[in-house]
């Protein structure tokens, strides 16, 4: 191998680094695709038996819970990641019996709730596990395309 | 540190002989014979002090430096139980530079050195499953404190399964000699139905708020789940009683439903005191201990939207009740609400003020309310010190519902947030589009020009709602109001923006004795649970929440879509509250003169309502935060943090905590919490120092004590 290959060998492997790197850093959100149909359609009806009592049917919230859906739901964790929103639902959800839940129910439960505040289907599952999940972002609003 | 007992009682002979106060050798640094007082930079009640004022007379934090104070130290409850908490609503007292709270979800005890947050001592206590079904969990509001000025300092509080407890302030240590081996029974005594004692371990009785510590006397009220979907109107009857401090035994009870031959007792038509419940004394109390009252502020009967099952009007219900503090005999009495089916329960500590007007000195009380009215009375004789005028109001038409033909109105002061929905003026009105948009929504609701809109049987295919502004959140709710003692101004935030639509319905087959309860007809039935319920450290894993439900139809699509993600949710036009902002106010009420003083939106912008309008291109200023919390009045500022998190730009996500120039409601220094506030702010002083503290908490921020003092070159 001549040197003008190597150093564009080197070069390209460099780069490729730091391509992956990036693809690593880049934070998805919300509105990339982070659930599928097949598991919010698992999640609507664990929602109406565990949630629904105190967060009212579709979401809309009482006076004794928050809606968990709309703009100002959407700003409470806007910033924040699924992880977070995740592990706030494992811990202390449903308000009656916390923590008693699978983390398979809670994810289907996390995808039902995000199917309903619209944010789009996609190919993969929502995982079950905080830290796979503070990898998305919660976004109110859609961010530029790049 | 223990305090040593043995060296006390000769030095105190000696000390009597001599003619001299003396103070005792103390290895914990704390002096015994001391008498907590705001005047002395304490924080010794709830409300600071027993007249509800919420007023500490300090100013080394102010208008100059509030904006530099720094976080001095912070204390997370997460493990005072099991779990971590995230409604953590208490609000520690300080005596002498020790904090005493309680925190997490096994509402544990804890005193805090009060300079650096340094835990001096705990106290848990397991209850088993008579906390887990009770009525009212988490850490609730917080702890009293009594002492009998020479050294027995005590930690008074009540448990979450309705126990009387106290503990020895400098140990921790259970005050064997009170009641049985530290604890009364509270449930002993509470009685539903025509006489019968409730089940020691499952019977419905709790409280939120802290015991009222008065020389040798402690007031204890009562509190029952939240009354919307109640399966019975049979419900506990709630009551205030007294207790001696030093055996536990209890002195008086004062019920809150009269008992045949008690006045009043004819105000529940057809014998119907003996099958309801509830009218407790949920809130903080207050006491004239000159004049020897007490001031009771009485919550709603049972069911709190339908009152089919005890036509008149109830009595002591939604009333504020002076009672002698010795006897528990009842001085003088006003009904706030007739009747009442608006959950407009009284929901906070009645401040007493001694007043000015026209010129006449007037010992008052001035009652905050969810409908945002001040009720100010002269306190001795009951009289209002402004005429509260009967008037006409709308009337129910569901089937067994006798309303009152009248309701009283305060003439003044006026009222201090909105309590009723004026069409057009309080719309939204960003654009007139958006103004047509809301009353075309409001066309399938009651509106009234006027509040104490009853409900009525909601229907897609009718009326869906009667349109009514703070009923369960206020106005002003469970945190209260402030008064400064040295201007007769009384300082009150209120929620400015809850429209919401009250309807009612048949309860499902089986579920409940009431012919109607909160609910609409085309919805799927969910019993509604109240907040924190069940979230006690042993709630059953295996329990099922509630009973079964109706199968849930389709997701309802169109009901407005919210401008990023969202769907419609609630009364609102474009993701926008369908009323106008303000969305929440601080006002500033003038006692001697009946007037607004001044009035502000309280806390910034919500987020949602910023990007919404700035995407429309719409220009805004600051147009509050809707919600109720509380304040803390000081020698110059009034001080109340934000109850919701915020990203505008302007500071880091997050809540800010805000002070308030007294006399022109400007703002005049802000500092950032992680955190909303979520229980109400005090302030004290600790080695001549000066710090807050403020309970924050919610979404992702577990409960989290957070103290503020100034920087050292300050």
């Amino acid at each position: 191998m001549n040197l003008r290959t190597v150093v564009l060998t080197v070069a390209s492997l460099a780069l490729g680094a730091l391509h992956s790197n990036l693809s690593a850093d880049a934070t998805r959100s919300v509105w990339d695709g982070v659930y599928t149909q097949e598991q919010a359609k698992q999640g609507q009806p664990l929602y109406n038996e565990s949630c629904s009592s105190c967060h009212g049917d579709n979401l809309i919230g009482q006076d004794v819970a928050p809606a968990l859906g709309g703009g100002e739901f959407l700003s409470n964790w806007d910033g924040l990641t699924l992880g977070d929103l995740f592990q706030r639902i494992r811990t202390t959800m449903p308000a009656s019996r916390p923590g008693s839940l699978s983390g398979e129910k809670n994810a289907a439960i996390l995808a039902y709730i995000l199917s309903v505040n619209q944010f789009p289907a996609g190919k993969t599952a929502l995982a079950q596990q905080k830290e796979v999940l503070d990898e998305i972002k919660i976004s109110a609003s859609k961010p530029d395309k790049k | 540190m223990r305090r040593k007992t043995s060296n006390v009682l000769p030095l105190t002979i000696l000390c009597v002989a001599l003619g001299t106060t003396w103070i005792a050798i103390n290895a914990s640094g704390q002096g015994a014979g001391y008498v907590p007082s705001t005047q002395k930079g304490d924080w010794p009640y709830y409300t600071a002090d027993l007249k509800g004022s919420k007023y500490v007379p300090l100013d080394q934090i102010n208008a100059s430096n509030f904006s530099k104070l720094e976080v001095a130290w912070r204390f997370k409850t997460d493990n005072l139980g099991p779990r971590p908490e995230y409604k953590l609503e208490g609000t520690p007292v300080a005596v002498n530079g020790t904090l005493y709270t309680t925190g997490g979800t096994r509402r544990s005890i804890v005193s805090l050195d009060g300079k650096t947050g340094e835990v001096n001592w705990t106290f848990s206590f397991r209850e088993g499953n008579r906390a887990a079904v009770a009525p009212r969990q988490l850490s609730g509001r917080g702890v009293s404190y009594w002492t009998d000025g020479h050294g027995d300092d005590r930690v008074v509080f009540v448990t979450t399964g309705y126990r009387l407890v106290e503990l020895n302030a400098h140990t921790g240590a259970i005050i064997t000699s009170f009641g049985q081996n530290g604890m009364v029974d509270l449930k002993v005594g509470m009685v539903k139905g025509a006489g019968e004692q409730i089940d020691l371990e499952t019977g419905e009785a709790g409280l939120h708020s802290t015991p009222l510590v008065v020389k040798d006397e402690i007031l204890v009220g009562s509190s029952m789940k939240e009354g919307m979907t109640p399966v019975t109107h049979n419900n506990t009857k709630g009551m205030v009683r007294a207790y001696d401090v030093h055996t536990g035994k209890q002195l008086w009870a004062f019920n809150t439903i009269p008992r045949p031959g008690e006045f009043g007792n004819d105000t529940w038509e057809n014998g119907s005191w003996a099958i309801n419940g509830n009218t407790g004394v949920w809130t903080q109390m207050t006491v004239d201990e000159d004049l020897g009252l007490a001031y009771l502020p009485v919550e709603d009967p049972t069911s709190d939207f339908y009152g089919g099952h005890r036509p008149g009007n109830n009595l002591y219900g939604d009333s504020l009740v002076c009672v002698d503090l010795k006897t528990g005999q009842r001085k003088w009495f006003f009904q706030v609400v007739h009747h009442p089916i608006w959950d407009f329960d009284l929901s906070s500590a009645p401040i007493l003020a001694d007043i000015t007007v026209d010129g006449r000195a007037i010992k008052a009380v001035a009652l905050p309310s969810k409908q945002a009215w001040l009720y100010v009375f002269d306190r001795v004789t009951g009289k209002p010190v402004w005429p509260i005028e009967e008037r006409p109001v709308q009337q129910s038409d569901v089937p067994g519902e006798k309303t009152s033909p009248t309701q009283p109105f305060p003439t003044k002061p006026p009222a201090y947030a909105r309590n009723y929905l004026k069409v057009p003026d309080d719309l939204i009105d960003f654009t007139p589009e958006m103004r047509a948009q809301a009353k075309d929504l409001l066309s399938r609701y009651r509106v009234t020009d006027r509040p104490f809109n009853p409900a009525l049987v909601g229907d897609e295919k009718g009326l869906l709602g009667a349109i009514n502004v703070g009923n369960a959140g206020g106005g002003t709710n469970w945190p209260g109001a402030g008064y400064d003692p040295e201007t007769h101004i009384v300082y009150a935030q209120a929620a400015n923006s809850s429209a919401a639509g009250m309807s009612v319905r048949k309860p499902p087959p089986g579920f409940s004795d009431l012919n109607y309860f909160s609910g609409r007809n085309d919805q799927p039935f969910r019993e509604a649970l109240g907040p924190g319920f069940g979230t006690a450290a042993d709630s059953p894993l295996a329990k099922t929440v509630g009973r079964p439900q109706e199968p849930p139809p389709a997701p309802a699509g169109g009901r407005g879509a919210a401008a990023g993600g969202g769907g419609g949710f609630g009364l609102n036009v474009d993701g926008l509250p369908i009323m106008k902002p303000p969305y929440g106010v601080i006002s500033a009420i003038d006692l001697d003169k009946g007037d607004l003083k001044w009035q502000v939106p309280y806390g910034e912008t919500p987020d949602n309502v910023r990007r919404i309008l700035t995407e429309k291109g719409i220009k805004f200023g600051n147009l509050g935060q809707n919600g109720s919390v509380g304040l803390l009045v000081t020698k110059t500022l009034v001080i109340l943090g934000d109850n919701q998190v915020t990203n505008p730009g302007t500071h880091p996500r997050g809540a800010m905590l805000r002070a308030y120039d007294k006399q022109s409601g400007k703002e005049v220094g802000a500092v950032w919490m992680p955190a909303p506030q979520s229980g109400s702010p005090m302030s004290y002083l600790a080695g001549g120092k000066q710090y807050i503290v403020v309970a924050v908490s919610g979404g992702a921020y577990s409960g989290e004590y957070l103290a503020f003092s100034l920087p050292e070159n300050e």
